[in-house]
């Protein structure tokens, strides 16, 4: 482990103690809450990490930067965020998720672009958003999400 | 739990697992290749996740969520936007889960601008997650997708606000027959209300539903306080009282 992970499972441990010494029942409360939520979602995060073992095995890394490389970086984007648009995992698996495709040579640019819509745009969630906020406001804030997520994908290609 | 309904609730996981025996028996070596990369994998996830988990149970215990809600009126200016990032980035769940808390705080007068911004960062901008983000893409590639998605979600909040002129059209709910409600499409199976008071509660198919048995007058106010403390709000009383 580095040290910043180090760093943070003390920081992280200390702050339960205190946690616990504060108000014990809550913190268990909410422990257990959260572990249920987790639960629900083991599924699907052992799912997605077996599949990028397939991926990076199958896979070969040269059709990887072909296609996710730095050559058609637009399009590439464009794609990845529709598909983290129609995508439903949870966001803490696609973070090895991305890491797995850009070892390999894929762009961050369409990593970053499907991460972001991955979260902000829902195509799944849509008519729940639309039931609670009318279909104007849904409308809208998916569109412009997608948009930025477009933005600030290219501008991360930029920066870094 | 029947094996039918354990492969429909964990579709993923299962499709992946097919996908192994078909190579296991085709290409050994490379379901073994595949399985020592994706351990990999789950070996770095393990390093991060119980700071995942320890963490996002502290925000649960200490944000005091119903706070930042009361001070999230209209007139809020810079203070309500503040507040309105705290609020979205310390919650934990997806974003459907910010649904109803976004639609009582509209009836309570936030406004537009607010109401997006709890919404997009609720989505994007997790603090647990940026642990794992720094984990899996680097410190510098989680504080410049930071930087650039709080600007962008400011922008996304501002343009909606002046589009939908600053209201969002209010709708009611639509009425049901018992006094107590759970909506499970925003359920996020937490298992609170269960603990709480299993009378009434149970998990069914991983989503809480209500037991047949009509909720006693008397159990009202324990009722109440417990939607009350339901991450989600999926609990819906519809007598006020």
């Amino acid at each position: 482990m580095d040290i910043l992970t180090i760093s943070l499972w003390l920081i992280t441990a200390g702050a339960l103690v205190l946690s616990l010494k504060k108000d014990r029942s809550k913190t268990l409360q909410s422990m257990k809450s959260a572990r249920n939520m987790m639960k629900n979602m083991l599924g699907s995060i052992l799912g997605i990490l077996f599949l990028i073992g397939l991926i990076l095995t199958f896979i070969p890394p040269t059709l990887i930067q072909g296609a996710l490389g730095r050559s058609n970086e637009v399009l590439a984007t464009v794609i990845a965020a529709l598909a983290g648009s129609v995508t439903l995992i949870p966001a803490f698996v696609a973070f090895p998720l991305i890491n797995s495709f850009t070892s390999v040579g894929a762009s961050i640019v369409p990593a970053t672009a499907f991460l972001t819509t991955l979260t902000m745009v829902g195509i799944v969630t849509f008519p729940l958003e639309k039931k609670e906020f009318g279909a104007g406001f849904a409308l809208i804030r998916n569109a412009f999400s997608f948009v930025f997520a477009i933005i600030i994908a290219l501008l991360m290609g930029v920066i870094l | 739990m029947s094996l039918y309904q354990y492969v429909k609730k964990n579709k993923m996981l299962t499709a992946v697992i097919a996908a192994y025996l078909v190579v296991t028996v085709l290409s050994p070596d490379k379901a073994l290749a595949s399985a020592k990369n994706s351990i990999y994998y789950l070996k770095e996830m393990l390093t991060v996740m119980p700071i995942i988990f320890v963490l996002t149970s502290l925000i649960e215990t200490w944000i005091p969520r119903q706070i930042i809600i009361e001070n999230l009126g209209d007139k809020s200016g810079a203070k309500g936007v503040v507040l309105s990032f705290a609020l979205g980035s310390l919650s934990a769940g997806p974003i459907y889960a910010a649904f109803p808390i976004c639609k009582a705080l509209l009836a309570k007068g936030a406004s537009v601008l607010n109401i997006v911004i709890i919404l997009s960062s609720w989505a994007v901008i997790k603090v647990p997650m940026l642990i794992n983000e720094v984990k899996f893409l680097g410190f510098n590639y989680m504080l410049v997708r930071w930087l650039l998605t709080t600007v962008s979600i400011l922008l996304i909040a501002a343009a909606t606000s002046l589009i939908l002129k600053g209201s969002i059209p209010q709708r009611s709910s639509d009425a049901s027959s018992g006094p107590i409600k759970v909506l499970s499409e925003y359920c996020i199976s937490c298992g609170l209300c269960v603990d709480a008071c299993s009378k009434y509660f149970t998990v069914q198919n991983g989503k809480v539903t209500l037991t047949s048995a009509p909720p006693a007058a008397a159990d009202l106010a324990n009722i109440k306080e417990i939607a009350e403390k339901c991450p989600a709000q999926a609990i819906i009383l519809q007598d006020a009282t």
